[in-house]
């Protein structure tokens, strides 16, 4: 199979994918016994009030026919209206997504860039000092809740040593955005001092959701090589003299990452949830906080917009993961 | 030097000798990009709109209060209505008639001229699109029937007399009507616009907004108000979602002020930190739990008052809350003119809970005790009622739903809880606001989750309802007060203290119930 037809076949189910995920997600908020029409209108407002007001908003209907209405306009690229702001949902989500978007890409770069050698390194000395210590600290980066670390890190560092902000993306509110990613509209400006700023921003949340990402991946790259490390080509390899670094960085590890790309795609979804917490502590104006507040607001379109985005964004991650794979391992892609 | 420039200063310092060889050190301090005129404040709930006509909530009121004018605002504790964009007001026809005669050279922020065109459209829009005071306002004012026979006089015809529509007038914010027509699409009042921009007249001008931060604001020079003394150029309301992130922020200078929704250990935290003012004010919001009245065994008089004997008072008020409300005996809020000086109300005794229990005719079965999950207060006292309840012998569950799961059943006679913690916060500043909405038999399942019914009470606050003055009004609130509170219809517990948490360089703060002393044009900094 080549990289096209791959492609193509996972577009394919792209569809069906997306549908059942939103149908699920319809469904699960629908028979929630909270009104969310009764919520919005207020204390105040009689049942003659609400009973209109569903009305209007379709509320009333079977909820078969409110799923193909809602299947039909986000065919035409409409997301709905947020029954809480008011708002259209895929503004709200525009305006939120690029930082999600950056936190979490950001955290991955730095999860692999961490992980990826300090796996082969683990490996390489397997049963050393060097390796016993590190099953610790990737055990406790695992078991760790990351809203205790976000708290954690910022009382030691934006309040004890004044080194980190406290909270927040930018100081004050930064500049208009362009993409919405503060470091590549910075870039776009030429503005080094807010793309030091907002890198600035980045460390703590980047650090707190990248210790349990890079442990993951620590883990999975470490079992990996081991894996290689004990084929019988590497063993040939070494009969024929090749240098030890050619043997490891070239041939174990093309062969060991194959497990670990596929858990870096995991990584992502995890790392979606886990900046809902994240979010929060650190004030990150991220879709995190407002998947919450939709939540618990009942706020029926702006979950199912947040279902489509994140579904959205998974298979998307998930398809460029098995391009990898078909890169690292040629096989793949026969 | 002051102690927010003492920790900047180290901060870079310290970055100097750290992370600066790695490029990070940008040198754009929060102080520092900061205008010393300029407050932060940090807010709990999300500022998702900017449209003063699609929110109602305490949490999202700063923009309403900051960016637009209304004809009366309450302003002080407790609270007065007094005039703002109107100049006097008459009563006529009964109490069916009011007319406002507006200001004269009110501007909007691009300059227009406020008329009462834009009182009238404001009105209009508020009726069309059925959200934030609509709940208020449409049992009162029918679309239409607003008039403005000049350019700055009003004419408001209601339904049928209301004393409380002076009160509801804090919330009819004047947009500028003609810059929202010119962006309203598809007939919807120019709500995708208005929900990011600005068409108002108040003190600060909408400079940014984003759903996901806040917004800022700069001061409007030409106020109809004027600035006669030292005030803010900038305000800066930032959604902080975490308590201990705004607790943090606050204590580092981060922000100068928070809002009051936190615990007490926080507040406690605040008090001791020598850079803070923590301001205490008794508000007028009422905790307390709904009894269905028209479910057995709650429908016995006796099961309901052995309920609010069931409840320990003091262990909630002075060891759960450790002092921070007052106990608020009656269902209006202590400091609002209406409420019985006379009433004591119930005790925790549970001796009396039993004799009340024994003379229960209904037969004896497991009670739903129901609180908000969120809303730490309520789940707690559902749990002390349950302790209460269980020592006198009655099976009791606890339940804790998501607000809009409450909201909903308590609409319904059928789903509502046997009993239900929950707060009756400020939609006016007038005794009718708690008794009127919450006790009154024709306004079940609005207002009325107790399904309680007495054709008494219900004669005096429609008296109370038909009459303007307010020496008339007070003693027909005070009579129905007592009869509920001798029916036992309710468990009235507690009336919140508001705890303003500001920097001590803020000065001028004005605590209104109706705006949690958000309103900035009065603030300044030292």
């Amino acid at each position: 199979m080549n990289i096209l037809v791959l492609v193509v076949n996972r577009l394919l189910w792209f569809v069906p994918t997306v549908l059942g995920l939103l149908a699920i997600v319809f469904v699960i908020s629908h028979i929630v016994p909270a009104d969310p029409v009764a919520f919005m209108a207020g204390e105040n407002a009689n049942p003659e009030t609400i009973a209109r007001l569903r009305a209007e908003l379709g509320f009333d209907q079977p909820l078969h026919i409110q799923f193909i209405r809602y299947i039909g306009s986000v065919l035409h690229g409409d997301l709905g209206t947020s029954i809480y702001t008011g708002r259209p949902i895929a503004e709200d989500l525009l305006d939120r997504l690029p930082a999600t978007l950056e936190l979490t890409l950001i955290t991955v770069l730095v999860a692999t860039a961490v992980g990826i050698p300090v796996g082969v390194v683990a490996a390489l000395h397997r049963n050393s000092v060097a390796d016993h210590l590190l099953r610790v600290v990737t055990i406790a980066g695992l078991a760790i809740a990351s809203f205790w670390l976000a708290i954690l890190l910022q009382l030691q560092f934006s309040m004890n040593f004044g080194w980190t902000p406290l909270h927040g993306r930018i100081d004050g509110w930064g500049p208009e955005p362009i993409t919405g990613f503060f470091l590549i509209d910075a870039l776009l400006l030429g503005d080094m001092e807010i793309f030091l700023d907002a890198l600035h921003h980045l460390i703590l949340p980047v650090v707190t959701l990248a210790i349990p990402a890079a442990a993951t991946i620590v883990r999975f790259t470490r079992a990996g090589v081991l894996n290689a490390v004990q084929s019988d080509y590497v063993l040939y390899e070494t009969a024929m003299g090749f240098p030890r670094r050619q043997i490891v960085w070239k041939y174990i590890l093309r062969n060991a990452l194959i497990g670990t790309v596929t858990q870096i795609g995991l990584v992502f979804g995890v790392l979606i949830a886990g900046a809902v917490v994240v979010e929060a502590v650190f004030d990150w104006p991220g879709l995190g906080t407002f998947a919450v507040n939709s939540i618990l607001n009942s706020d029926y379109n702006a979950v199912m917009g947040f279902t489509l985005v994140i579904g959205t964004a998974f298979i998307v991650i998930n398809l460029l993961i098995d391009i990898a794979h078909g890169m690292i391992d040629p096989r793949e892609s026969r | 030097m002051d102690d927010s420039s003492t920790m900047d200063l180290r901060r870079r310092a310290l970055l100097g000798g750290t992370v600066a060889a790695a490029g990070l050190l940008s040198g754009t301090g929060q102080l520092a990009a900061q205008p010393r005129s300029q407050i932060v404040f940090a807010n709990g709930s999300a500022f998702d709109t900017m449209d003063p006509h699609q929110t109602f909530d305490v949490g999202r009121v700063a923009y309403r209060l900051n960016i637009y004018d209304s004809l009366m605002r309450w302003l002080d504790n407790p609270p007065k209505i007094a005039p703002w964009l109107a100049e006097s007001y008459e009563i006529s026809d009964g109490g069916k008639r009011y007319t406002f005669k507006l200001r004269q050279g009110v501007k909007f922020h691009d300059g227009a001229e406020l008329t009462s065109a834009d009182v009238v459209y404001s009105m209009e829009r508020i009726l069309a699109l059925k959200q934030g005071a609509y709940g208020l306002l449409s049992p009162m004012v029918e679309p239409g029937s607003t008039q403005a026979p000049d350019k700055h006089t009003v004419v408001f015809n209601l339904k049928e007399p209301s004393a409380i529509f002076i009160a509801a007038t804090h919330d009819i914010y004047v947009v500028n009507s003609a810059l929202v027509k010119k962006n309203e699409r598809n007939g919807d009042w120019g709500a995708a616009w208005l929900a990011r921009n600005d068409a108002g007249s108040g003190s600060y001008t909408l400079r940014r907004f984003d759903p996901a931060r806040g917004f800022l604001a700069r001061r409007f020079p030409d106020h109809f108000l004027g600035w006669p003394g030292p005030a803010l150029e900038e305000i800066d309301f930032r959604y902080v979602a975490e308590v201990n992130s705004r607790v943090l922020g606050l204590i580092r200078g981060d922000f100068q002020g928070t809002d009051p929704y936190m615990p007490q250990d926080q507040i406690k935290r605040l008090q001791g930190d020598a850079n803070m003012n923590v301001m205490e004010a008794e508000s007028t919001r009422l905790f307390y739990a709904a009894i269905h009245n028209r479910r057995a065994p709650m429908s016995d008089i006796n099961f309901r008052k052995a309920i609010n004997y069931a409840f320990d008072y003091d262990g909630w008020i002075n060891d759960i809350l450790g002092g921070s409300v007052v106990r608020n005996p009656s269902p209006i809020p202590n400091p609002m003119w209406g409420c019985p000086k006379d009433v004591t109300g119930y005790t925790y005794d549970l001796d009396k809970a039993k004799h009340h229990l024994s003379l229960v005719k209904e037969p004896l079965r497991e009670i739903t005790i129901a609180g908000m999950i969120g809303y730490e207060q309520s789940m707690q006292a559902a749990a002390l009622l349950q302790n209460g309840l269980n020592k006198i012998g009655v099976q009791t569950k606890l339940l804790n739903e998501p607000f809009p799961v409450t909201s909903a059943k308590q609409r319904d006679e059928a789903q509502m809880y046997d009993i239900l913690f929950l707060w009756r916060s400020t939609y006016y500043a007038d005794p009718h606001n708690w008794p009127g909405e919450m006790y009154d038999g024709r306004r079940f399942a609005r207002g009325n989750f107790s399904f309680y019914r007495n054709e008494k009470v219900d004669a005096l606050l429609s008296q109370a309802l038909a009459a303007t003055d307010q020496a008339v009004r007070a003693p027909l609130y005070e009579e129905a007060s007592r009869i509920i509170v001798e029916e036992a219809a309710g468990l009235f517990v507690h009336n919140t203290k508001w705890y303003g948490p500001f920097r001590k360089n803020v000065k001028g703060v004005r605590f209104c119930p109706i705006g949690d002393g958000q309103e900035m044009r009065w603030l300044s900094l030292a």
